[in-house]
């Protein structure tokens, strides 16, 4: 049976050239021998809509997705806080399925929860306020019908608000809160949990009423194709090296 | 800038190596040519889009006999381009011994960015002058796993003898 892959947290840009090389590699060799691949999210470091994806870089991004989905490997893509405004066009190009914000997939035979992770972290009520005003439908269909100029300004400007707020928050606020983890295996009714978003890539084993549940954060990429691999042997993390 | 031909079942791949940039690291691997280490060796591990790997084991995975580790010298400015060859190593910086692997696309993630950590990248000594082309077939090849082993070439891509040739 062959692997499914998990990656999350690329934060793919041109000024990440690295990562953007690691990326292709990755999307070339490892991912095409996968039985599926998923995004859990940030695969890009910003995404303002789709006509991003007539860019020369994103459309390099897109054309090795579309790779992995030709050589026969169905690709899932979560949204993730920095690119929730991929759609449907970059979905059809990249030939990969938009995933909602939380989904149970069968992985190695266990059923397994994914999500981003973003919406863990409830410590961080700032961050909470702001994910609910920014992913309402209607906001979003607002932004996507700003004019492209206006548009990129107005995401450098949440940038930079994001990079503020975060310089005064504490590490505790920013990682994921125990009893929403907890919530998440109870309303899924699984015992395996991948997410990422946190950039705190590790493995954790807690009880959850009395049952013993894993939760596996994802890495974010920091110039090396890093990703975990589901499988026969279950749980693997896996790099690209010689 | 000495040259290296390996005759493989899929055809000759000549290298060039580049001595005024990776001294030590082209010593070291002209010595394992010498002693004709690398003849009956494998490519045995292939992953097409990334890098084609060999120089460590015969046929059936059987692992040859090394000399001593030598030191990391890549930051000598040689980035790890398409058809560039490289030294293969473990976690540690400076336990490259026999393996190397040419590059099949420009791996940037592979370069050396500064001595530390995970900064030190994989050194690169030389590219192929002749035979991208059978690089190009070895990096399609069919592969599988092999034990502990991933990305082996079902059907054994294997070096018949590297030499000096200029």
């Amino acid at each position: 049976m062959k692997p499914a892959l998990f990656v999350s947290d690329l934060h793919l840009a041109p000024s990440r050239p690295a990562s953007a090389a690691a990326f292709h590699a990755w999307a070339r060799g490892p991912a095409r021998e996968a039985s599926a691949v998923y995004v859990l999210g940030d695969l890009f470091d910003a995404w303002i809509g789709d006509e991003q994806a007539a860019d020369p870089f994103a459309r390099e991004i897109v054309a090795s997705l579309r790779g992995i989905a030709d050589a026969g490997v169905p690709v899932s893509v979560m949204h993730g806080n920095r690119d929730f405004l991929l759609g449907e066009r970059f979905a059809r190009a990249a030939g990969a399925t938009l995933l909602p914000e939380r989904v149970v997939v069968e992985a190695g035979g266990v059923p397994t929860l994914l999500v981003h992770g973003d919406e863990l972290c409830t410590d961080d009520a700032d961050y909470q306020r702001y994910r609910a005003w920014i992913r309402d439908p209607r906001r979003q269909r607002r932004i996507l019908a700003l004019p492209w100029p206006v548009r990129r300004a107005f995401a450098a400007w949440l940038r930079r608000r994001s990079r503020n707020a975060n310089r005064m928050k504490s590490d505790g606020i920013m990682d994921v809160n125990a009893a929403a983890v907890a919530q998440a295996f109870r309303d899924a009714g699984v015992a395996r949990l991948l997410h990422g978003h946190t950039h705190r890539p590790a493995t954790h084993a807690l009880d959850v009423d009395g049952r013993r549940c894993e939760r596996h954060v994802l890495p974010d990429w920091h110039d090396r194709a890093l990703w975990l691999e589901i499988g026969a042997e279950g749980v693997r993390r896996r790099e690209l090296a010689p | 800038m000495t040259r290296v031909k390996l005759a493989t079942t899929h055809g000759d791949i000549v290298l060039e190596l580049d001595d005024e940039n990776s001294p030590a690291t082209v010593k070291n691997f002209l010595q394992y040519v010498r002693d004709r280490h690398y003849d009956n060796t494998v490519f045995h591990r292939v992953i097409d889009g990334f890098m084609i790997q060999g120089g460590g084991f015969e046929p059936g995975m059987k692992q040859k006999p090394v000399r001593a580790a030598i030191a990391h010298e890549g930051a000598n400015g040689l980035k790890n381009k398409r058809y560039t060859v490289a030294m293969a190593r473990t976690n540690d910086p400076h336990s490259a011994t026999a393996q190397f692997f040419i590059n099949v696309a420009d791996n940037d993630f592979l370069d050396f960015k500064s001595p530390g950590g995970s900064g030190w990248g994989y050194c690169v000594f030389g590219r192929v002058v002749e035979g991208t082309d059978v690089v190009d077939r070895i990096k399609g090849v069919p592969t599988g796993r092999t034990g502990f082993h991933e990305n082996v070439p079902t059907a054994d891509v294997a070096i018949r003898s590297a030499e000096v040739v200029g």
